[in-house]
């Protein structure tokens, strides 16, 4: 693999939490401007493969960003390298302002500059967080939490952007907003990893999903296999 | 009337440096979950540090005194806690009473069982006549004191960079870690402005007493402590309020319960804490129960 091709290269990620193992040897690849969704049943190990490549777990396996080597990095480094994640759950400071949350969200940034130009490009792509900018983030409604969440991590302008159940609890009209939002920083160039329990949603936006199964990847699916009933049953249940 | 002023004004004093001492705990517990019991010794080194550079001045005197603070709560991060950081926060606390004693036998070996005297700022000791009424000069200072440092801190964790970085550590240290803040820098951050506190608090109670002794910062961190349960650890305004609560009830029982009763009135405190924590056990200004961090 050409060592400074911009997106994720994870091979043979594992995590266990006290012994019990969570992921066993995912091998997946995000370049720029691509989409790729996880998804799987309850405890398949989506959400540990995304805290695995933060760093924030125990793991074994490589992680690189951009042709870099992060396996041994910290939470915090790695987000300097160029990733950012979007928590299950949101996790937006909920006792601090939209504005501060956003601001927090610098902290991650490679370089210093351009930071009025990262607010702009999320307000427009988030106008209710201008809008709100004054507001204690914990008073937004879900959906709008959510797209502080992404906002948020967008202002670390990284490269490669992490999503743990982007819709999770949200309206379908919610919904839709983070998803046009989202395909609109896929094409702005960045690389998209989605977990999701909503399988048919994912497997249509990405361009290519992967079933995970007890910490295993055990299919790949194209956007065609959407409506696939079959398919889809086989990756849940088979 | 008079006498009711002079205690309302030795209350509010007695509220705000208990209130200090119990953010000073909060700040570390917020980041780390760390009630910190060793927070009692750092007092005790810094008003040392008082007692034994006063006579060089207090342009030297005091500085040293908040280096002394900071310096040995950093230490105690770098040393001890920084090598726990999976441990339950129960682990912690046990940890940190260990630290206690130990300081308190090597300030022991040090400068031995006595209480060490020296002066300090006894001009502060005076009481002035504000319309007839009596007034601690000690006391309005403390207010002043208290008020300005808090002013200080919240311009610090609203307006800063790494005061939000602060804030979102101690509400979610977890996500903090995944948006990029560094954990070892807000953890250091948390116990620096701890010490700086535990500084003030040393100053104020050293000028009121004017000796001290191994165990000198014992009581006012138990105090401080249960002030910081019965408010609320997890939030600093929590903590804040729960030792201003306190100090201000611990000054009003001295001044006005009779000498017979008023002898007990620690116990009275405990009691009220024995109330809120059956009632409300994750604090009077927290609402629903508290979660311990995992």
């Amino acid at each position: 693999m050409p060592t400074h091709e911009i997106g994720l290269h994870v091979e043979n990620l594992c995590v266990s939490y006290a012994g019990v193992p969570a992921v066993r040897g995912v091998n997946l690849e995000v370049k720029a401007g691509q989409a790729i969704g996880l998804i799987g049943p309850n405890g398949a190990g989506k959400s540990s493969t995304l805290l695995g490549i933060m760093g924030a777990t125990a793991r074994t396996g490589t992680v690189r960003v951009n042709g870099r080597d992060v396996s041994g990095l910290p939470p915090e480094k790695v987000v300097r390298q160029g990733v950012a994640i979007v928590p299950e759950g949101r996790h937006i400071f909920a006792e601090l302002t939209v504005l501060e949350n956003l601001k927090l969200g610098l902290v991650g940034r490679r370089k210093k500059t351009g930071i009025t130009e990262a607010f702009a490009e999320v307000f427009r792509l988030f106008p209710i967080l201008e809008e709100f900018q004054g507001r204690k983030a914990g008073l937004l409604s879900g959906g709008q939490q959510q797209q502080l969440a992404i906002g948020r991590s967008l202002m670390a302008n990284p490269d490669i952007i992490l999503l743990d159940e982007p819709s999770l609890g949200l309206s379908p009209t919610a919904v839709d907003t983070v998803f046009e939002a989202l395909d609109v920083v896929r094409k702005s160039g960045k690389a998209v990893l989605i977990v999701e329990q909503r399988a048919e949603f994912t497997i249509a936006f990405s361009d290519k999903t992967f079933v995970l199964h007890d910490g295993l990847i055990t299919l790949t699916l194209g956007p065609s296999d959407a409506n696939n009933v079959d398919v889809l049953t086989e990756a849940y249940f088979g | 009337m008079n006498q009711f002023i002079q205690s309302l004004v030795d209350a509010i004093s007695g509220g705000a440096i208990l209130g200090l001492a119990a953010l000073s705990i909060g700040l570390v517990f917020g980041v780390i979950r760390l009630a910190n019991f060793a927070q009692g010794e750092i007092i005790t080194a810094s008003a040392y540090t008082l007692i034994f550079t006063w006579q060089f001045g207090w342009f030297i005197s005091i500085p040293l005194s908040i280096v002394v603070a900071v310096a040995l709560s950093l230490l105690m991060e770098f040393a001890v806690f920084s090598r726990m950081r999976t441990a339950t926060p129960a682990t912690l606390l046990i940890a940190s009473f260990g630290l206690s004693f130990l300081l308190q036998r090597v300030y022991e070996m040090l400068f031995t069982n006595t209480v060490q005297t020296a002066p300090v700022a006894s001009g502060l000791a005076q009481s002035i006549d504000v319309g007839g009424v009596r007034i601690q000069m000690l006391s309005v200072i403390t207010i002043l004191l208290a008020g300005a440092l808090l002013y200080g801190l919240t311009l610090f964790l609203s307006k800063s960079s790494l005061g939000l970085q602060l804030q979102a550590a101690a509400a979610d240290f977890q996500t903090a870690r995944l948006i990029g803040i560094s954990a070892s820098r807000v953890i250091g951050l948390s116990f620096a402005l701890s010490g700086v506190l535990a500084a003030t608090v040393a100053f104020v109670s050293t000028v009121q007493t004017g000796a001290v002794g191994p165990t000198f910062g014992v009581p006012i961190v138990i105090l401080a402590l249960v002030g910081a349960v019965i408010g609320g650890l997890d939030k600093l305004s929590g903590a804040l309020a729960g030792g201003f609560l306190v100090g201000f009830v611990t000054s009003m029982l001295a001044s006005w319960l009779p000498q017979d009763f008023s002898n007990f009135r620690d116990a009275y405190v405990f009691g009220l804490v024995i109330l809120v924590l059956l009632f409300r056990p994750s604090g009077l200004l927290i609402k629903g129960r508290g979660v311990a961090r995992t």
